[in-house]
This record gives structure tokens, C-alpha cells and sequence, in this order.
């Protein structure tokens, strides 16, 4: 078996190194070959984390959150395994464990953070058992891939009962997150935002009907999509007493709340954006914090941290551009409010491809919320992506202007033509396949722009 | 000129809200004050009783099974109301979730449940799912015209002895045998075609506008011709892609 599990990791680096050079990400393949010659590879490099392995999980936030966790420990002095690029199926997760392990497929690791996507842990925990499991939120996503939020759900629950040692650290806002808390004796954390943080009831509410008795649920406040303080007024359910409470959340330039954890308050004030950054900031902390016992350095980290590929990241284009991939409702709505928050003249745009891991069905852009856009003070408006035309359908019906509005069949042309757009700040929004190409050439423009092209 | 106008109702956004049938209301109540005729968009949410004989058009969307279960409930203490209308030719599009509902059963992940009985057609619960793009060739507007749209599924539909909504080019429609998609009775279309329908085929659009005025009134009143630009375009591009590759 030693022998098999080193030719697997020989494989796995040779692939990734050669899938590299050919300009790939390199993420995947290379983890089914080692599989196909070791079928124990995962179980047998994963076995030999030192202390925990955490596993987040959920539609929107699981790489930002596993980053941000994976940062917290790291900090700590720990040797930390992490799939970074969220390469989260099978195939990837098995590829970060490889990539670490030295030529005789030993690892020298203390923790591992591992982001899987919703539908692979089925897959995963058979071959790699996590002692915590975050689930961030599950949101209706890409319907022709993954099916209605409940199959997500059925098919978490069943990695769940392959994992019964596994304790949860659950989004208590999210009645979708929380029912995996319910009739089980695993020990569960809850997180979640005490308090009305004003966000205004928006269009893509999802999951309000009772997981377990079909009652619609009633909330005390919103804070977004399904999000808020539930309960159903047909059986027990209701949001969870908070382990850790957020109050206080204020939302401008950056972002400050407190969180209160054991009888203790923490403040925290980060230069991020968007309200749902609490959720992920929150849920890495408290992460980290139920592994480590404390996190002592979490504002050095949360200041030092680089988000990754397209998550709210900042270029300077002769001014500030801010690219954010959003690739479902409650992802793109809640990236909406965020640029709605900066009061600027701004221009925007927007991606939308539909490959198969984009999902190929675009009826979702009608659940999104444009019509928010236009008190926003925008200027331009341009659309990109296989899916432009449907873009510029869908603007003119949330009310925007012909002449506001450009159409541009390359994502080059696009970003052009936002940058050169009047404001004084563009932002733009892409779903998933559109927003590596776009990454790249806005870091061209800034490199050219640093230069004075 | 007196401002004529239409009451649009849509059933149970609280539930059936899955696919974007939010695009199926902006196309209807936009075109109509695009053309400065008044429109009035009523939601039905909770287990409100449903006035039918104040609405001119009716939308019944599309939702996850319970969802889908839930809205048949509370419809069906309103049966009589809505049969009467659809009789009456009252318009009405029902898409995916409510489609079925109207039939004699809805097909459920392993099982099927009553529907509505107000067409005497049914779904059953078919072994995978039809998900993909979607083209079909209709006549239901007057002219033959192609409609694209976009079906997932996993329900067959048998339409008996009823008119279908067109001849599926692309996709499954009702069950991926019979190149039927959708059903059409009097002024009721039912598809499988999910979710923004409308903002893409104007030309649907404006033929369900027409006839709810037709229904109000008496008599036909004359819907200028909108530039279409935006709409064109997406359906052009739709029908290219998909049709010619």
C-alpha cells in the first residue's frame, strides 16, 4: 500500500506540475490520477493530520471562509493543509492533500482546512472524516446542476450520517443551515446576527417553508434571502440561541461589529465589504476558535488577508475598479447592496457566461434584483459574456435606458468600455467561468496603467 | 383616449418563485405601459381568496415539490373559481410546477399526487430529468413562429386529445416522445418552459395582452408595434445558438 500511495503522489506532482506548465490551474485532474492508482490515497494522506481537519461547506462563502480560517491557524505557527483555490470536489481535495505530502507520502500537517462542495461530500467523507464541519448557507443555485435547495440538503445529510463524530458549526440564520442542528445528538454550534441590521426584504427569498413540517417560517427580521430570526409557527423549529452572536454591525466604508462568544465581547472592524463578510469572517473565527481554543491575532490576520480571485478585489485603473464573482441570486443580490452602499458616480459590469459549471440556465438573472441599481447612482451600465443579450433584456426590464447601456462581445471591449465609463468607481460582477479571464485582464490594465499607457 | 388597462394576477409568489417568473410579470405589466395602457399586478400570497373575476390575465409559476404541493392546497378551495374562468377564456399561463397542477396528477420524486382536475391531462414521474434549452415551433399566436425558453423537469406530460402549445425543434417538452410541448385550451397556455418565457418572446407576450383585451372589452384594441431591440436580440440569439450552433 506505501508503495501504490507514493506512485499516487509522484502522479499527483508530476500532473500538477505539468498541467501547470501548459498554463491550467491544475487542479483536478491530477487528483484522479492518483485516485485510479490509489484508491486509499485521500483516507491514508488525511489520516495523518496531526490535530483537526475542518471542512466548510455551502453555496455562497466557502472559499472566503476557508481561507480566512486556514489564514487564523496559520498564524498560529501551524502547518495547515488548504485547498486555497477551491478545487472542492473529490478529485481537488485529494490534489491539495498530495501536493503537500513529501516523495515517501508522508505529510507534515497540524490542521487541515478543506472547502467541499455541497454535492462531493457524499463523495469525500468516505475517505476523509472532518472533526468540524462549518455549513456557511445554502442558497438556490444553478437548478440545472444541483437540483432545488432540498436535494442539496438530502445529499448533506447523507455524508453527514457516513461522519457521525463530525460536530457542526451551522449558520444559525439560515433555517436551511440550522434543520441539520435538529433531532441529532452531534454537538453543534450555532452563529449568527442578533439584531435587525436593516437590510432591506428583497426578492430571492428562498426556503421559507418548514423543513420539517412545510409551515411557511415567520421571521422577526430579515437580514437577507432566507437569512434572519425564524420561526415556524407550525412545529418547534426556530433559529437557535447564538454560541456566537454578532450585534452591533455597521456598514460603511468597511465593515465593524461585535461579536460575543462565552461572556466575552470582541470588536471587529475590517476593510472589507458587503454585509454577508460577517458571516464569513464570523464563522472562520468561531472555527478557528473551537480547534484552537483562541485566536489572538484574528484583526492582524483579517487586515492581512488577500481575498481571492475576484472576491470584492480591487485594481487601480487609474481608479478604483472592484471585480466580485457572483454566480446565483443571493450571491449577485447581496453583491447589488454592496455597490448600492458606495455612493459614488459609478460604472458597472456584468458577466454572465453559461457554461456547464456556470449552469447553463440563465432564468435565475430575473430572481436577481437589478432594479436596486438604479437609484445607485450609476452611469454606465455595459453587459458581457455568452449571455449579454439576456443581460440586456433583463436591464431594460428593471428600467434602465438605452443609452446607459452597453452591449460588448468580448470581455476586453467590456472592461474598456467600463473603465472609460464617467464615474469616479466601476465595479463589476461575473459569474463563474467570466471572471478568471476578466481577473486577467484587468491585471494587465493596471499593469499598463501603472506605467502610464 | 380613455386608458384602458389589465389586471394581472400572480398566484403565490411566496412559493412559486423559482425560475425568474418575476420576468414573465415585468414583460406583461411593461408592455402594456410601454404602450400607455394601464396595468395593475396583484401577488396572491398566504391562503387569500383569489377574486378571478377581476383579473384579466393569471400567472401560475413554478416551485420545488413542496412548494408546488402547497400552492395546489390552497388552490384547490378555489377550484370551481378558476375552472370557471378558464372556461369563460379568461387568460392564463401556467408554467412547469403549475402546469401539472392542472392536470389530473403532478408528478413528485417517486410518486405521483392529485393535481387540480381542471384538464383532463396528467404527469407522471419520469426515471431522469429533461434540463436544457429549448426551442419549439408554435402557432399559438396566429402566426408560426418559433418560441425559446428553457425546461427542467423530470414529469412526463400526456395531453390526450388536447392541442399542444407547439412541436418541439429542440429539447423534450412534454415528455420526449410525442414532439409535443405544452397544452393549450381556450385561452390557458401550460408549458414546461420555465421561469422569463415572456420577456424573450414579445410576440407571445403581446398575443396574451391581446386576448385578455379582447376578453375585457368585447372587441380587440390595437397594440402599437414596440421597437423590440433588446428582445430581438436575445431571441435571435437564442434561436442561432441553439437551432443553427
Amino acid at each position: 500500500m506505501q508503495i501504490r500511495l507514493m506512485l499516487a503522489v509522484w502522479a499527483c506532482k508530476l500532473a500538477i506540475f505539468g498541467s501547470r506548465l501548459l498554463g491550467k490551474k491544475g487542479s483536478s485532474m491530477p487528483g484522479q490520477l492518483a485516485f485510479k492508482i490509489c484508491p486509499k490515497v485521500l483516507k491514508l494522506l488525511s489520516q495523518q493530520v496531526k490535530k483537526e481537519i475542518i471542512v466548510v461547506c455551502g453555496t455562497n462563502g466557502k472559499t472566503t471562509t476557508n481561507n480566512i480560517l486556514s489564514s487564523f491557524i496559520k498564524a498560529q505557527g501551524y502547518r495547515v493543509i488548504c485547498n486555497s483555490v477551491g478545487a472542492n470536489m473529490l478529485w481537488g481535495v485529494c490534489c491539495a492533500f498530495a501536493e503537500k505530502a513529501n516523495l515517501l507520502g508522508k505529510l507534515k500537517a497540524d490542521y487541515a482546512c478543506i472547502e467541499v462542495d455541497e454535492a462531493s461530500c457524499v463523495k469525500v467523507f468516505p475517505h476523509m472524516k472532518p472533526h468540524l464541519m462549518v455549513i456557511t448557507n445554502l442558497f438556490r443555485d444553478q437548478l440545472d446542476r444541483y437540483g432545488a435547495i432540498d436535494q442539496t440538503a438530502d445529499l448533506l445529510k447523507r455524508a453527514l450520517a457516513i461522519s457521525p463524530e463530525t460536530k457542526l458549526l451551522l449558520n444559525g440564520d439560515d433555517p436551511q443551515v440550522a434543520q441539520f442542528g435538529e433531532n441529532t445528538d452531534r454537538v453543534c454550534y450555532y452563529m449568527g446576527v442578533d439584531a435587525d441590521a436593516g437590510m432591506t426584504k428583497e426578492d430571492a427569498q428562498e426556503g421559507q417553508l418548514c423543513m420539517f413540517c412545510g409551515a411557511p417560517l415567520e421571521y422577526e427580521y430579515h437580514h437577507y434571502s432566507q437569512l434572519g430570526k425564524f420561526t415556524c409557527p407550525g412545529c418547534s423549529f426556530k433559529r437557535k440561541p447564538l454560541d456566537f452572536r454578532v450585534t452591533e454591525v455597521l456598514m460603511n466604508e468597511g465593515l465593524s461589529f461585535k461579536l460575543e462568544h462565552n461572556g466575552k465581547t470582541e470588536k471587529f472592524a475590517v476593510n472589507y465589504r458587503g454585509f454577508y463578510n460577517v458571516y464569513n469572517i464570523v464563522l472562520s473565527y468561531a472555527a478557528a476558535t473551537l480547534v484552537m481554543g483562541e485566536v489572538p491575532d484574528y484583526q492582524k490576520v483579517l487586515a492581512a488577508y488577500k481575498p481571492q480571485v475576484g472576491r470584492m478585489e480591487t485594481f487601480s485603473i487609474n481608479k478604483p475598479v472592484i471585480l466580485n464573482m457572483a454566480k446565483n441570486p443571493a450571491g449577485f443580490n447581496q453583491a447589488i447592496a454592496t455597490v448600492s452602499q458606495d455612493t459614488k458616480e459609478k460604472d458597472i459590469l456584468i458577466a454572465v457566461n453559461d457554461k456547464p459549471s456556470d449552469g447553463i440556465d440563465v432564468s435565475w438573472l430575473w430572481d436577481v434584483d437589478f432594479e436596486r441599481l438604479l437609484g445607485g447612482n450609476v452611469n454606465r451600465v455595459v453587459v458581457s459574456g455568452m449571455r449579454a443579450d439576456e443581460l440586456m433584456l433583463r436591464l431594460k426590464y428593471a428600467g434602465f435606458n438605452e443609452e446607459q447601456q452597453i452591449k460588448c462581445r468580448t470581455l476586453k471591449e467590456a472592461a474598456d468600455a467600463a473603465v472609460n465609463g464617467a464615474g469616479s468607481v466601476c465595479y463589476m460582477l461575473a459569474n463563474y467561468t467570466a471572471v478568471f479571464p476578466l481577473q486577467e485582464i484587468l491585471k494587465d490594465m493596471e499593469g499598463k496603467s501603472a506605467h502610464g499607457e | 383616449m380613455e386608458n384602458k388597462g389589465l389586471t394581472i394576477g400572480h398566484l403565490f409568489p411566496d412559493l412559486l418563485n423559482m425560475y425568474g417568473d418575476k420576468g414573465n410579470i415585468l414583460a406583461l405589466r411593461n408592455r402594456l405601459l410601454w404602450r400607455g395602457f394601464s396595468a395593475e399586478v396583484i401577488a396572491f400570497e398566504k391562503e387569500e381568496p383569489i377574486p378571478f373575476d377581476k383579473l384579466d390575465i393569471v400567472l401560475l409559476g413554478g416551485g420545488d415539490e413542496k412548494a408546488q404541493l402547497l400552492a395546489g392546497q390552497r388552490l384547490q378551495g378555489q377550484r370551481k373559481e378558476l375552472l370557471d374562468y378558464i372556461e369563460k377564456g379568461g387568460v392564463m399561463l401556467a408554467l412547469c410546477g403549475g402546469y401539472e397542477m392542472l392536470g389530473r396528477t403532478v408528478s413528485q420524486e417517486n410518486e405521483t399526487a392529485m393535481g387540480l382536475n381542471i384538464l383532463d391531462i396528467c404527469a407522471e414521474a419520469g426515471a431522469n430529468r429533461f434540463i436544457g434549452n429549448v426551442v419549439i415551433q408554435s402557432a399559438v399566436t396566429g402566426e408560426d413562429t418559433k418560441i425559446v425558453g428553457f425546461e427542467n423537469h423530470s414529469g412526463r406530460m400526456n395531453i390526450g386529445n388536447y392541442k399542444p402549445f407547439g412541436k418541439v425543434i429542440l429539447g423534450h417538452g412534454n415528455n420526449g416522445e410525442d414532439g409535443n410541448c405544452g397544452v393549450v385550451y381556450k385561452n390557458l397556455i401550460g408549458t414546461y418552459l420555465h421561469g422569463p418565457l415572456l420577456p424573450k418572446n414579445p410576440h407571445l407576450t403581446d398575443y396574451l395582452l391581446g386576448q385578455a383585451f379582447l376578453q375585457k372589452y368585447g372587441e380587440p384594441v390595437s397594440l402599437t408595434p414596440l421597437a423590440d431591440v433588446a428582445e430581438k436580440e436575445a431571441y435571435d440569439y437564442a434561436v442561432n445558438r441553439f437551432i443553427n450552433g
